[in-house]
């Protein structure tokens, strides 16, 4: 399935997300330089401290030298440290931050293809009955939602309705218990982030699937005396997913950002909410930092999807 | 085949092994019912080929799939019989037809480049048939698969047997769907249009290898085909369709000798010929054939038969022994249309020439 070729293709995307990366954070790092404000701002210093203090940190030095010292720690992988709580690097907070948001993530795609797939495959199977109403009816309702309010009502019903009503024998924990969260903690903010993708999956997997079962080779499979499930497992579901994985890119890089609001609203402490957080108070590093940590997230997703191709799809090779 | 050991092999005839009775297809349109399949009745014998040709749309395809009961929808099969080892296809379950197909009655189609999974090992689509009826372990499914390559000719089998259909040519790739078809021996092979996507030297090659597959493993194999001479090449015994109906059915020899419907007597004078003069006009059948929504009242051919008499604009022909073991559905049949008419030296091949019905003088 992999050949050398395949290596030799995977290690050229691998250099182009550095590059990638690179050119994401240097954007990143210009742009956060122009905003108005610093991130001494909150702090009230005068005068001399306040001199001192920008001195301290480079930032007072032209915009060059600093962006060449930044490139510098770039590349040995240092992203400095905050200028708001003094001295905490930041490298390895956005390691952790990366991994809770990467958690999610991979729960939340895990949703999105099931339910998609599960959905799309019996509405197509069971066309124009009741259940491929219903199930064709819950999609558009699902893309139609977007995950913050899908987010707020889930922490409304299992958090407060649920909790309530069974006089606190059952709830869902809302927030992040440990370092590496809890089952329970993780599923209600992956679902909500993953459902409107889950709609759009579901949508073009019948679409997809109602055309595959039309294929002669569905047919050459009847003829052979499979059975139906069997048929439309091996020989549909697998075609059928072709044109899927095509969406999968662009829908893990909505799940990827759709985190950021996600993860305020649940109060998750991964890239998103140190996105926020860090914007507002000016800490250059870090926002450079979560850039950084989301450029490298959603390059490694999408060389995730493109060898998913090779995968599901033996007519394509790198 | 010599002209000889075929006649013979028509004229022996034990107990059919498939027997088909008043079969009706039908589709429910939004504009109405298409009768796609209507009242075809014919036999099958063990071991021999026979050949169902028609042009496109005259059911033959529908036929085939009709007696495995895989009719794409919106069709259904809406009466007939299907006897095949004492019991009626038509009115088995689901399950018992599932393990008839590809174990006792396999069926191959045309356009081996769709009709092989693209993402699946060739290898593993033929030993998937031995699978699908418990005919074999794992194991000797796929050893029998590599020998299965082997009789169909494949080169370097054992290495094939891991390619994808893409990697294959078109010709192995229709081999490989042979040797699917073939995957449980079964009794009866159906092809439909096999050789329609190949090159001519590749269609060659596989006719040869259905006659020798029919000679040898004595399966009886049931040829779909629009082309003459695929029936002249690999059949002993022929069927004409036309418009959902069979028009003509016998032996070759006697059918392409002396055919009695005037459709397959316009079909074989349309064929090219290689000793025709250059300038000669490529015969054709005029006109088109009919809308199966609205079929023509009386005989479905007359609206393009040269040889019409009145009777054809009304009453729809019964098909008759015409000559020993020929049948055909033809007021006129093309003897008297030969000694009445002068077919054999007739030009003038438009709607009701010969016989002086010509669409103007057609009284509504």
């Amino acid at each position: 399935m992999f050949t050398r070729g395949t290596l030799i293709y995977i290690g050229q995307r691998l250099v182009l997300i550095v590059l990638a990366v690179l050119g994401v954070s240097s954007l990143v790092f210009l742009g956060i330089h122009r905003l108005p404000g610093d991130a001494l701002f909150s702090e009230h210093l005068h005068g001399d401290q306040y001199q001192q203090t920008l001195h301290h940190y480079g930032l007072d030095r032209p915009l060059w030298v600093q962006y060449v010292n930044f490139l510098a720690g770039m590349i040995h992988g240092d992203l400095g440290e905050s200028l708001v709580n003094r001295g905490v690097p930041i490298t390895p907070i956005v390691l952790r931050e990366m991994s809770v948001s990467a958690e999610i993530g991979l729960v939340a795609l895990i949703f999105t293809v099931g339910i998609g797939m599960t959905f799309g495959v019996v509405a197509a199977i069971r066309q124009n009955t009741w259940m491929d109403y219903v199930l064709s009816t819950t999609s558009v309702i699902g893309y139609s939602m977007p995950n913050f309010v899908i987010a707020t009502f889930l922490i409304l019903v299992f958090g407060i309705w649920l909790d309530n009503f069974t006089q606190g024998t059952f709830y869902f924990q809302i927030g992040w218990p440990g370092r590496y969260g809890s089952i329970g903690a993780i599923w209600l903010p992956a679902f909500a982030l993953g459902f409107p993708y889950a709609s759009i999956v579901a949508r073009l997997t019948r679409a997809s699937m109602l055309e595959v079962i039309r294929q002669d080779y569905i047919r050459t499979a009847r003829a052979k005396g499979l059975r139906e499930a069997v048929i439309m497992v091996r020989h549909g579901l697998r075609n059928a997913l072709i044109p899927v994985i095509t969406i999968l890119g662009p829908l893990v890089i909505g799940i990827i950002t759709g985190g950021v609001v996600i993860e305020n609203i649940f109060g998750i402490p991964g890239l998103g909410k140190e996105f926020a957080n860090s914007i507002l108070n000016r800490d250059y590093n870090i926002v450079i930092g979560v850039f950084t940590g989301y450029a490298a997230l959603v390059g490694l997703a999408n060389l995730g999807v493109d060898l998913l191709y090779v995968v599901i799809d033996p007519r394509i090779r790198y | 085949m010599t002209p000889s050991t075929r006649a013979d092999a028509a004229k022996r005839l034990p107990a059919p092994i498939l027997q088909v009775k008043d079969l009706q297809t039908q589709f429910l349109t939004h504009d109405g019912i298409v009768k796609a399949v209507d009242g075809v009745t014919f036999d099958l014998y063990p071991g021999e080929s026979l050949g169902i040709v028609g042009e496109s749309g005259s059911g033959k395809s529908m036929t085939a799939l009709s007696l495995l009961r895989l009719v794409p929808d919106p069709g259904k099969i809406v009466g007939g019989k299907v006897l095949f080892r004492d019991q009626d296809l038509m009115q088995i379950s689901d399950e018992e037809i599932r393990d008839i197909r590809g174990r006792d009655i396999a069926m191959i189609f045309q356009d081996p480049q769709s009709s092989l999974n693209p993402v699946l090992q060739t290898g593993f689509q033929i030993a998937e048939a031995m699978l699908a009826h418990k005919k074999a372990t794992k194991q000797q499914a796929r050893q029998r698969t590599v020998e299965l390559l082997k009789r169909v000719r494949i080169p370097a089998a054992e290495s094939r047997v891991k390619d994808y259909p893409h990697q294959l040519s078109g010709g192995m790739r229709q081999r490989a769907m042979i040797a699917m078809g073939l995957a449980n021996a079964p009794s009866i092979l159906i092809a439909d249009e096999p050789t329609t996507a190949l090159d001519v030297t590749v269609q060659a090659q596989i006719l040869e290898l259905l006659a020798d597959l029919n000679q040898e493993l004595g399966t009886a194999i049931m040829m779909i085909t629009h082309n003459m001479g695929v029936v002249a090449g690999l059949c002993t015994r022929v069927l004409v369709m036309y418009a959902g109906q069979i028009v003509e059915q016998g032996p070759v020899d006697q059918i392409f000798e002396n055919p009695q419907h005037p459709y397959t007597w316009s079909l074989l004078k349309s064929i090219p010929r290689v000793d025709a003069l250059r300038h000669e006009r490529l015969r054709s059948i005029e006109g088109l054939a009919p809308d199966l929504l609205r079929p023509p009242k009386g005989c479905r051919f007359h609206p393009r038969c040269p040889f019409r008499v009145e009777k054809c604009l009304t009453d729809l022909p019964p098909l008759t022994e015409v000559k020993p073991d020929q049948l055909a559905a033809c007021w006129v049949t093309m003897d008297r249309a030969k000694k009445e008419m002068g077919a054999d030296q007739l030009l003038d091949i438009r709607p009701g020439a010969a016989s002086g019905l010509e669409p103007g003088k057609i009284i509504p």
